[in-house]
């Protein structure tokens, strides 16, 4: 930010600093700053002209080369002109160097004066020169003229005299017989007498002349008096007082109801008007650059953060698709080449914008009979200079972005319109089967060639054609044009046929392979071929291929078949193994739950029958519980299935184990959701696996401490985990869930050593996800269910 | 008492001990080692109820079922090694009244044969009593106007609230009631924590009325959603 903002005041202040800076700037830069007006070199050039235009006025000269002029165009005669009147002249029109303002008040003063039409009028069918009393009655005319029209200004007091008799004079304040007393709203006084020129400026005398040479360096004063810039004697015999004001103010007249109302000269005022400004502009684009630097410094510090905004708005750009930015950038080059060529056009006095896209085009098309480009280089420069800063800004920041989005943004084109196509177009082509695929891609390859064809067979025939009209040698070229583009579309479509076909095969190949993969290893006709054990593929290229893959399948067939076999063989002797150790077992649970009421065996021996009740009981579990486990790993565990709340079932299972868990040294924490998990699984089986899961914290948990339940319904999925931490220490690497594997290796409690197995085994065939980690002490198992869908909202919802 | 009951195994000592077991409760007991000559005893005895093994030689238990089925109506209870599901459904298909797997518990094959035995003989006194009032399910009998609730036409007794409990139960069997719903219409009002309370109770009903409640076929847990009562298929 603090960047954003340095650069773009450094860029403002530097483009208006460049635009608005007067000549002399950089020289004297305290002339352009200081706020008092008269300490410019302007009001010297205003005030040393109109000395010169009263010195005119005075000596009856006023107008002369002006009139003159207009006598050399108006008619055959010439006359030579002295060089001071002409220097008079040039200053009198100080356009040079003067804000349009001020020239065209005084392009409008002459026209409004009706000085040229008067001349014109009267002089022009003149066929010899106006004698010298004539030319004096006439600048006397002009300059009376120009008196009235500026004597209101009395930003500027002045009296001319000549002879010792006030000619002119626009204030009453100005004194005639040298005593200098100025009013105090005039602090700024010059007197011209015996050719010397005396300044005074706030009461104190000026040095104007220094060593008494003028040089013409703009440093001095341009007033006559200096040793090598003295007046004749005519004009030494004038006097003329100039009274400038402290605060020029604006003078007008009014001409209510006539035409408008008429601006006196105002020049000092406009003057003021103007340095203020500019010394104001200058003054804020200073300030701007200086700010602008200190921000750049400031953000040059703190370049982190910079990196990081740089990389958000690469962020932003990004996301603005590659036509637009480019579309932008065109458009910006465009509107920079318009406005050059439109500045060109004003410049050079071209102000149809029609004219000048004509010009454009022509230019564009046919360089050499446009604008000579050199001639237009330097012109071209100042037009970029002239530009308002606003634009620069907007320039600046545009190239900085681009450059900042390829810099941060690896393949920008790739986030486009086009690129969004192209994509879309790919993700729809992988959808489509291979031959159609291919077919797609081989007509686009055919049409492409045919347009080609279609080009080519044009070409022959117009060759054709003008063989033909040209009575020759060329017609031939046409036939071979022709058979050529017959030829290649042939070949072409001998290409295409050979690539559908083997698409097709391809297409049969991955099919088979899928097939292979989802574990339908059953032959099918459609590839064995038919009875007389021909392939379907016989001669094609992919023959062999698909032969091999028949031997893939042959061998997976077979070595699935194999281990399915032995798995129902594995149940099979499992279950028998059960039942024939049942029976057994039956007998011996029988028999000693007599001996237990037996009461008058001695204590020893109950102790004995005891001891055989256990472990019968515990014989019975085991013998149980490894026929699940083998059930369940085989996949032949019959399930039910059903849509069921997995807290209400952790909270059921802890309810139906509330005596246990009550006679226990642990304590069970829960943090179960009262809002519903749903989630699909089979009631029974779940309720069997947390009641081991249960079990096993119970029983392998250190006396006192706490066994963590908790359920999260995280995302799509639902996650219990039980928590406890082992009396024992645990075995780092130790594969619990492997079957007869139990916390402790002395095998002399209760449990079966399959408590871990069956949890494992049921939750997964319920579809679930069954994990356990130790960490130290603490042995964790967590169950996690996708939570059935249709149940999602209303959970959500709840949660 | 003396209730002839008849005991078919090929290991004697089942036999022997199931004998033992039944004598201990008053019954007088047959015995039969295979199908054939269980057939024969059954043709020559009077016999009220037939406790019978499925893997024989000979005759196999389900086939011997079939065979007393055609002749006689007797309680007749499979006694099997064979522990799924399948099995016990395709015992109970073939004509018998009980499964009971083995290695058995011998308090809850007394019990079992108690019930059969009371059911066969006291079913006459309850067709006679068959109002309104009365719900059945399987060998459990609920009196809604004395809010009595029978098994194998006695009395159980039930605190206020589990006899609420079973009113629910009974009036609608096989539907589930999550914990909730049984807590708001048994105690009247709204509770959080209610799975234990109502586990509780669940239990204590079951361990009156169940025959064994480690394996309850009637008041049963539907876990992840709620309690239910079983519907038993009723029987003549």
């Amino acid at each position: 930010m603090i960047f954003f903002a340095g650069a773009s005041l450094t860029l403002g202040g530097t483009v208006s600093l460049l635009q608005n800076m007067p000549g002399d700037f950089p020289q004297r830069p305290d002339r352009v700053l200081q706020a008092d007006y008269q300490q410019s070199n302007r009001f010297r050039g205003y005030i040393s002209g109109r000395l010169e235009t009263f010195l005119a006025m005075a000596t009856d000269s006023f107008g002369n080369d002006y009139c003159n002029y207009y006598d050399y165009y108006g008619g055959d005669w010439i006359e030579s002109t002295t060089e001071g009147t002409a220097t008079v002249t040039q200053e009198l029109v100080p356009w040079e160097g003067m804000p349009l303002q001020e020239q065209a008040e005084w392009e409008e003063w002459y026209y409004n004066q009706g000085i040229y039409n008067d001349w014109y009028g009267n002089w022009q069918d003149r066929k010899d020169p106006p004698t010298d009393e004539e030319r004096a009655q006439r600048c006397r005319n002009i300059a009376q003229r120009y008196h009235d029209s500026i004597k209101k200004d009395q930003n500027l007091l002045y009296s001319i005299a000549y002879n010792g008799k006030v000619l002119y004079s626009n204030s009453e304040l100005l004194p005639m017989d040298g005593q200098l007393t100025a009013a105090e709203d005039y602090n700024f006084l010059l007197q011209y007498a015996e050719g010397k020129v005396r300044i005074f400026k706030d009461g104190i005398e000026l040095d104007v002349y220094g060593d008494g040479y003028y040089r013409d360096n703009g440093s001095q004063w341009y007033v006559p008096g200096y040793r090598n810039f003295t007046v004749d004697e005519d004009q030494k015999k004038a006097v003329i007082y100039i009274a400038a004001a402290r605060e020029p103010v604006l003078y007008s007249e009014s001409a209510y109801g006539r035409s408008s109302y008429r601006l006196m000269d105002n020049g000092l005022y406009w003057m003021q008007y103007n340095i203020t400004v500019q010394r104001n502009l200058l003054i804020h684009s200073l300030i701007c650059l200086t700010a602008g630097l200190a921000l750049l410094l400031a953000a040059l510090l703190c370049r982190r953060s910079r990196r990081e905004a740089r990389a958000d708005i690469a962020r932003f750009t990004g996301k603005i698709w590659f036509e637009a930015k480019i579309l932008v950038g065109i458009l910006v080059l465009y509107l920079t080449f318009l406005g050059i060529i439109m500045w060109l056009g004003q410049s050079y006095g071209y102000g149809d914008l029609l004219y000048i896209m004509e010009e454009t085009a022509c230019w564009l098309e046919e360089g050499e009979y446009g604008y000579d480009l050199s001639y237009m280089i330097p012109s071209l420069g100042r037009a970029v200079c002239s530009l308002p800063a606003w634009t620069w800004l907007i320039l600046f920041w545009l190239l900085y972005f681009a450059v900042n989005d390829l810099r941060h943004n690896k393949k920008v084109w790739t986030h486009g319109l086009i690129a969004k196509l192209h994509r879309a177009y790919t993700a729809r082509d992988l959808d489509q089967p291979l031959p159609v695929k291919t077919a797609r891609r081989n007509a686009a390859a055919f049409i492409a060639a045919a347009l080609f064809g279609v080009l080519m067979l044009a070409g022959g025939v117009t060759g054709f054609v003008q063989g033909v009209r040209n009575g020759g040698a060329v017609w031939g070229l046409g036939i071979l044009f022709f058979l050529i583009l017959v030829g290649f579309l042939i070949l072409q479509y001998r290409i295409g046929v050979k690539n559908m076909e083997t698409a097709r095969d391809l297409e049969l190949l991955s099919g088979r392979i899928r097939d292979i993969r989802n574990g339908n290893y059953a032959g099918s006709n459609a590839l064995s071929g038919d009875s007389a054990g021909n392939s379907p593929l016989a001669g094609h290229d992919l023959e062999s291929t698909m032969a091999e893959l028949e031997d893939i399948r042959h061998g997976m067939a077979s070595a699935v078949d194999e281990q399915m076999k032995s798995e129902r063989m594995k149940v099979e002797l499992i279950a028998n193994v059960s039942h024939d150790i049942k029976t057994p077992l039956t007998s011996i649970i029988s028999y000693v739950q007599f001996l237990k009421e037996e009461k008058e065996l001695p204590e020893h021996v109950q102790d004995y029958v005891k001891i055989l009740d256990e472990k019968s009981q515990r014989l019975k579990n085991m013998v149980q519980d490894v026929f699940a486990v083998s059930k369940a790993a085989s996949g032949e565990l019959p399930m039910q299935m059903e849509e069921l709340d997995f807290g209400k079932l952790l909270r059921q299972t802890l309810a139906d184990m509330e005596e246990q868990i009550a006679n226990s040294k642990v304590t069970f924490r829960t943090e179960i959701p009262d809002a519903p998990v749903m989630i699909l699984a089979d009631g029974q089986r779940m309720y069997r696996v947390f009641q081991n899961l249960f079990q096993n914290a119970i029983q392998y948990s250190l006396d006192g401490s706490r066994v963590f339940v908790t359920l999260q319904a995280d995302g799509c999925m639902a996650v219990a985990s039980v928590k406890n931490t082992s009396h024992q220490e645990l075995e780092k690497d130790k594969d619990f869930t492997e079957r007869f594997t139990r916390g402790d290796l002395s095998r002399t409690d209760g449990g079966s050593g399959l408590g871990l197995s069956i949890a494992q085994s049921f939750t997964e065939a319920c579809g679930g996800n069954f994990s356990w980690e130790t960490n130290a002490d603490l042995f964790v198992v967590t169950v996690s269910f996708r939570i059935a869908e249709n149940a999602v909202a209303g959970g959500a919802g709840n949660a | 008492m003396g209730d002839c009951v008849l005991v078919v195994d090929d290991d004697r000592e089942i036999v022997k001990a199931i004998g033992i077991l039944l004598e201990g409760e008053g019954y007088e007991v047959l015995k039969a080692y295979d199908g054939l000559q269980a057939l024969d005893i059954l043709s020559s005895r009077q016999v009220r109820l037939v406790l019978i093994d499925v893997m024989m030689p000979k005759l196999d238990g389900l086939s011997a079922v079939m065979r007393i089925r055609e002749k006689q109506n007797i309680p007749i209870i499979v006694l099997s090694a064979k522990s799924e599901d399948t099995d016990k459904v395709l015992g109970l298909s073939m004509g018998a009244d009980d499964y009971v797997t083995k290695p058995y518990n011998p308090q809850e094959l007394a019990a079992r044969v108690k019930s059969q035995l009371r059911r066969y003989t006291m079913l006459g006194d309850i067709n006679a009593g068959n109002c309104a009032d009365e719900l059945q399910n399987g060998r459990l009998l609920y009196r809604t106007e004395e809010k009595t609730l029978y098994a194998d036409g006695e009395p159980v007794k039930l605190t206020a609230t589990e006899t609420k409990i079973i009113d629910l139960f009974m009036r609608n069997p096989g539907r589930v009631f999550p914990a909730e719903e049984i807590y708001r219409r048994v105690w009247n009002e709204d509770s959080f924590a209610s799975e234990n309370t109502v586990m509780v109770h669940i239990r204590r009903i079951r361990e009156k009325v169940e025959l064994n409640p480690k394996e309850p076929e009637y008041i049963k847990v539907v876990w992840g959603i709620g309690y239910k009562m079983e519907k038993q298929e009723k029987r003549i």
